[in-house]
């Protein structure tokens, strides 16, 4: 009997400890929001566009009738081929609690219904959806007089393409962005050691086959990327369109950027250029780099809260 | 030491390598999708 005792309780000790390893919420509950007619209202799937996927949801503070507002948009990860909006209302909830209007917004993502969808295109359709995202929100009775980008890979990186790209289109002023484990710059030598050890990168092999990385990059960018562009270097042309930190100046907003140091569903050295260019522009920003994790940043639990400390921060400082 | 709490003396320890195994799978399992290190880290 004692032997199926010993094994039973093994077993209960190992899936639940495997359990609280998953669930196990570092910042102990601080940016979850018991959700009520108190906090916020919540308007959902309203439109941008023509596309299926071009729907938005809006976070409105109960708190209604102040002069302006700061709108946060906040926009959802899935590597460009998943997921959805309704993903991130944990977020969106605590950024309305803050008085913030909060919206995520869908774009169409590429897979077989949308061959020719790919990060360009999704970029194009986040900058088009901003003057319908304010316009909703002053009907709604909201006006918005300024804004941040953020999000979550994929929506990491859509959200740097606004805020370092096209912030100049943007009806109101981009004040911020944050998010985490975007790809931030596309560049061969950082792309083949996505995954590898950080702290020992291998060089460019003049002789290899790259062909796999240049239809990565075609992918991704929307236009034709040979391996001889990869060779002469003239693919950077092309990859730039999707390269948020090739679009960093002096006049970027102020990033809070996280990143884990082995990542392995994107180039984290690529990251290192982004910290690079805000601290060669003289940009106000926080460049967290969490040593121990990969892409899920599930390793650093110290880390995770930091980071979410100095999101708040941010936005008090920087979006008021 | 009686049988029952050698017995239960193993149990505890049986409960602790449990407990220890499994969050060192998950976080094995995670680092493999994902990326990470085994060891560093934090303990939770």
């Amino acid at each position: 009997m004692w032997g199926f005792i010993y094994a039973g309780a093994f077993l209960a000790a190992f899936a639940a400890s495997a359990l609280f390893k998953m669930t196990y919420d570092p910042t102990g509950g601080k940016y979850t929001v018991q959700w009520d007619g108190t906090v916020g209202t919540i308007h959902t799937d309203l439109p941008y566009g023509e596309g299926e996927a071009n729907r938005f949801d809006l976070y409105l503070p109960a708190d209604a009738g102040r002069e302006s507002y700061g709108l946060v948009v906040y926009l959802h990860p899935g590597g460009f081929t998943g997921g959805d909006k309704s993903g991130d209302g944990e977020m969106l909830k605590w950024l309305c609690s803050k008085g913030y209007v909060a919206a995520g917004i869908n774009y169409t993502l590429f897979g077989e219904a949308h061959p020719d969808a790919n990060v360009y295109t999704q970029s194009a359709e986040i900058r088009d959806s901003i003057p319908f995202v304010l316009a909703e929100a002053e009907r709604l009775g909201y006006p918005i007089d300024r804004m941040a980008a953020a999000g979550g890979s994929a929506g990491h990186t859509l959200a740097m393409l606004y805020a370092y790209r096209d912030a100049g289109t943007s009806p109101v002023p981009v004040k911020l962005v944050f998010g985490a484990v975007g790809p931030s710059c596309f560049y061969l030598e950082d792309w083949i050691n996505m995954g590898a050890d950080p702290h020992h990168p291998k060089a460019v092999d003049p002789s290899g086959d790259y062909s796999g990385m240049a239809g990565l990059f075609y992918a991704m960018s929307g236009k034709e990327i040979t391996a001889d562009m990869l060779a002469d270097g003239s693919y950077l042309d092309a990859v730039k369109d999707i390269s948020a930190a090739m679009w960093v100046d002096e006049n970027s907003p102020p990033s809070v950027h996280a990143y884990g140091a082995w990542d392995r569903v994107q180039a984290f050295a690529a990251s290192r250029r982004l910290d690079a260019a805000l601290t060669g522009h003289g940009v106000p920003h926080e460049y967290l780099v969490f040593e121990h994790s990969g892409h899920g940043l599930q390793n650093d639990n110290a880390m995770y809260a930091l980071y979410m400390e100095k999101v708040e921060e941010y936005l008090a400082r920087y979006l008021g | 030491m009686t049988l029952t709490r050698k017995r239960l003396v193993i149990l505890a320890a049986v409960i602790l390598a449990g407990a220890a195994l499994g969050r060192l799978a998950m976080r094995a399992a995670l680092n493999l999708l994902l990326g990470g290190t085994l060891f560093g880290g934090n303990f939770l």
